[in-house]
């Protein structure tokens, strides 16, 4: 299970709205206990892709290198990251799949015309062969 | 002595630490020192073929390997290992 602490979910939905209709993306910083992952922090990062960005999305690493070494020096850990579907709903693509990382919590929101609809969290398994739903709580 | 530093998820197959001091000459030799020394985590970093998974990258300090010498980049006494997926998606 995944929990969204307001702050940060508010930060999350925000950005995803500032960054419509292009689609947005950041990292979540917080904490693991047990089965429990708690989102404290929402860090909007660059969309890198060079391209159309309405549908497509990327992290550069050092960008991530960053978020890591920033969840570290605030003694929390990198537990997932966050992405924008601009008028579309919150599902996990083939290629959210086939570009995802098996080790992190990805949480797709749903904009439509510019306002936050719905979001949905996955766990990419090992092999990047399929990303089953995880509870998500924001 | 080498640190690397060890993304969340990958710490249940290092007794939870999240840094392992490792010693080794090359970025290569200081990650097979980490496998071998945790065997569980080298499925999640290498291929069957023996090579870094795709979305595996390595830095050393703030530089990607791919852009010094790769696995065969010297290190130095202090230097810190990270590692660093690489991630993107569309819908
Ligand atoms: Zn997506």
């Amino acid at each position: 299970m995944i929990q969204i602490q307001s702050e940060a979910w508010q930060a999350i939905v925000s950005h995803a709205q500032a960054i419509y209709p292009n689609e947005c993306c950041g990292a979540m910083l917080g904490t693991i206990d047990g089965d429990v992952k708690t989102v404290k922090v929402g860090l909007a990062i660059e969309n890198a892709f060079t391209g159309v960005q309405h549908e497509r999305y990327e992290l550069r690493p050092e960008d991530l290198l960053k978020a890591d070494r920033e969840a570290r020096s605030r003694g929390m850990d990198l537990i997932g990251i966050f992405h924008s579907h601009p008028d579309c709903d919150a599902y996990f693509s083939e290629t959210d799949l086939k570009n995802s990382c098996p080790w992190y919590s990805f949480v797709v929101l749903s904009i439509y015309k510019g306002q936050f609809h719905h979001a949905n969290s996955f766990l990419p398994n090992a092999e990047q062969t399929e990303a089953p739903k995880e509870e998500l709580k924001y | 002595m080498t640190k690397i530093l060890i993304p969340t998820p990958l710490r249940q197959f290092v007794d939870k630490k999240d840094t392992v001091e490792v010693t080794g000459s090359t970025v290569g030799e200081a990650l097979n020192a980490l496998t071998a020394a945790h065997s569980e985590l080298k499925k999640h970093l290498y291929n069957d073929e023996g090579k870094l998974r795709s979305f595996v990258n390595i830095y050393l300090n703030d530089e990607d390997i791919r852009y010094i010498k790769k696995e065969a980049t010297p290190l130095a006494d202090g230097d810190t290992i990270s590692i660093v997926p690489s991630i993107a998606g569309g819908r």
